[in-house]
């Protein structure tokens, strides 16, 4: 580990430091990846009726990413996953969480009342909660992703901005 | 209080992870006991049957804290430890004891577990919510009847402070887009 760090910091290269390119690791994760996200998937759909919801499976969901980029290279997987997903997904949980909230009001009622819907479909408490459980799915997936992405780049660009 | 013998075990094993990630001098060493007792935690949560919370802590807690760590952690150097253990000052030992005896005090006035007259199962809130939640919602995990529909503004308000911690890294570290 300190190792490691070390040469990382000499060269200035973090990613080089963190990044152990291993033939297991990308055969496991390219094996277990579609398993664990259609368990994340499962989770988020599935809260209603067993334990799990939005939040949990959203944060699974998130760690499909993390452990992709554990595998390939956080670079990679950077460039591989469009960054315009990860805000996407974040900001149009909200929209939709808050939008089911306005579109209660807009049918008469009060904010997030989801009877209101029962007008446009029938059994419209349960889909906007499964909604809404998507909606903070969609959220803390994408944030988990983006904290890691974050965190992982840190101060880099920052420190060339001032150098130069 | 009876405690069964998982029960003490996984107790043991959760203050043992506690007390290690607090007193460990090497951090990768502390994060990884943190690591273990967020999944000692979940697992105890399981045995007390609250499977929602457990599931959580795991993937939070063990998962993606972790992981969180163990980059932040990576982008900063660590100094050489020359022993196992951090060293304690008498003061925040005595902080700490201090503290521990505070919280221990209250955990007679909770009421055992699997008690008929304890506010958990006799309240009359929870047993509105168990009563009524699936005639309701059509949900029949309650849990998420409760987060979702009967306390939907206050999710949604957990939903923007947890997208809000994005948009803070965000400007913590300059930066306009994610990733």
């Amino acid at each position: 580990m300190s190792a490691g760090d070390a040469d990382a910091a000499a060269s200035g290269d973090e990613g080089a430091g963190l990044y152990v390119e291993s033939t297991i690791i990308m055969t496991t994760v390219r094996l277990v990846a579609p398993f664990i996200l259609t368990f994340a998937l499962f989770i988020m759909f599935h809260g209603a009726d067993s334990p799990g919801g939005g939040f949990q499976g959203g944060v699974i969901a998130g760690s499909v990413v993390m452990m992709l980029a554990f595998a390939y290279g956080i670079d990679s997987t950077r460039q591989w996953l469009d960054v315009r997903i990860v805000s996407a997904l974040a900001s149009g949980g909200v929209f939709a969480f808050v939008g089911i909230g306005l579109g209660a009001m807009a049918l008469g009622g009060q904010f997030l009342q989801y009877s209101e819907f029962e007008a446009l479909f029938g059994h419209a408490i349960k889909y906007a909660i499964e909604l809404v459980e998507l909606g903070i799915g969609a959220i803390v997936a994408a944030v988990a992703i983006g904290l890691f992405f974050l965190l992982a780049a840190g101060f880099d660009d920052l420190a060339e901005e001032d150098s130069s | 209080m009876t405690l069964t013998l998982i029960e003490a075990a996984l107790l043991v094993f959760v203050l043992g992870c506690a007390v290690g990630a607090a007193l460990l001098k090497d951090t990768l060493a502390a994060v990884m006991a943190f690591a273990a007792y967020s999944l000692g935690v979940s697992v105890l949560w399981l045995v007390l049957q609250a499977p929602d919370v457990g599931l959580t802590e795991a993937a939070v807690g063990a998962g993606i804290m972790t992981v969180l760590f163990l980059l932040a952690l990576s982008n900063t150097t660590s100094p050489d430890v020359d022993r196992l253990f951090e060293s304690v000052g008498w003061r925040s030992a005595a902080l700490v004891a201090g503290f521990v005896v505070l919280i221990g005090a209250t955990v007679p006035a909770l009421p055992t577990i699997g008690d008929p007259n304890s506010a958990v199962v006799g309240g009359e809130v929870s047993q509105y919510y168990l009563e009524n939640a699936y005639a309701q919602t059509e949900v029949k995990n309650a849990v998420t009847a409760v987060l979702a529909a009967y306390r939907g503004f206050d999710t949604l308000g957990e939903g923007v402070v947890v997208f809000s911690a994005v948009v803070v890294t965000l400007s913590v570290l300059r930066r306009e887009v994610v990733a």
